[in-house]
């Protein structure tokens, strides 16, 4: 019996080691916040460690746990919501001078900006091209179809090369005088 | 070629192969200068993908629970010892002090007391013997006497005697 409990959570362990970091970019992606995520994900284990005996049932591990993920951490944005009426959105947007210096290289002054795009769109683009999930994945994970989650990528990618573009002109501007 | 299918990519309609190779022309130092500036988006993405969960988080939960468990279990068997300890500390048989108390002083020597117990047993041994000699007198009185009980012996039986002849 202990044997078996042993086994048990061995298997379980690697289940959730395998997929830790890509569960703690998704909570950090849709909370912007490390440290609240890592509790995300805490908190997240020990609910399927609660529910393992389900988990058996589950085809896709992945896609399974990023979903749960994004509902846990979707519930502790729609909480906090509740508790201070200040937007995410804007307390996240404002960014101090230092911060804006200390943002020199072009590739984290991009990651900002995909910070900044809507929950769904940020979800969707890291999604795809940081941990290279297919639009069926992605689907099953923000219960969308997989066409509308087409659109989403679609619509993030576009936003992002407009701030791109803008940023190059700007750049190409201050250089010319 | 290249741009065709990053305006495919922007349109969200690439695979993931095609991606994969775009990522690929972004990573080597061969971008035409029309794509420089997108360069910094397959950055960030390749930046992201390096930003992992640290440490503490990967001890999953059943370790986790061991270790708490092992704390309890620490807490309360040292709890147990402690309290084991206290009792017999607060129980513990108080060692009978040893001392004898010689015309009001406190004695904790014991050869000394033991030599003083001895002499003074040896008086009483004397005084007892000593008392004992009028006793010793006395039976030499008996002792003296004893013929003259055998007197009043035969004297008795010699009354007997004569009785019976009367008879």
């Amino acid at each position: 019996m202990r044997h078996y409990k042993c086994m048990e959570s061995i298997q379980f362990n690697n289940q959730i080691l395998n997929h830790s970091d890509q569960l703690f970019r998704l909570a950090k992606s849709i909370l912007r916040n490390g440290d609240a995520a890592k509790d995300a994900v805490q908190e997240l284990i020990m609910k399927l460690w609660e529910k393992r005996i389900q988990l058996d049932d589950v085809e896709n591990m992945q896609a399974f746990m990023m979903r749960s993920m994004r509902n846990l951490c979707l519930d502790i944005i729609r909480q906090q919501h509740d508790e201070d009426e200040l937007p995410a959105e804007f307390e996240y947007a404002e960014r101090n001078p230092y911060q804006q210096t200390e943002q020199k290289d072009f590739a984290s002054q991009i990651r900002n900006m995909i910070d900044k795009l809507p929950e769904l769109q940020r979800t969707i683009i890291r999604m795809r091209d940081v941990e290279g999930m297919e639009l069926a994945e992605i689907a099953y994970v923000t219960l969308l179809t997989e066409n509308a989650v087409s659109v989403n990528l679609s619509r993030a990618r576009q936003k992002i090369r407009e701030q791109i573009i803008k940023e190059q002109k700007r750049v190409e501007e201050t250089v010319w005088k | 070629m290249m741009n065709e299918l990053l305006e495919k990519y922007f349109r969200a309609e690439t695979s993931l192969t095609e991606e994969q190779e775009l990522k690929h022309y972004f990573s080597t130092g061969n971008v035409s200068p029309a794509h420089e500036m997108y360069r910094a988006l397959f950055d960030a993405f390749e930046q992201e993908k390096q930003d992992i969960a640290i440490e503490p988080l990967k001890k999953v939960i059943r370790s986790k629970r061991k270790e708490g468990i092992g704390w309890i279990k620490i807490l309360s068997y040292s709890g147990i010892a402690a309290a084991i300890v206290l009792a017999f500390w607060i129980q513990r048989p108080q060692q009978p002090e040893n001392y004898a108390v010689i015309h009001g002083t406190r004695i904790d020597n014991p050869e000394y007391a033991q030599r003083y117990a001895e002499r003074k047993m040896n008086s009483v041994n004397e005084m007892l013997k000593e008392g004992l000699r009028p006793m010793q007198a006395m039976e030499a009185v008996k002792q003296s006497l004893q013929p003259l009980k055998k007197i009043k012996e035969t004297h008795g039986n010699i009354i007997e005697t004569e009785k019976d002849s009367q008879h």
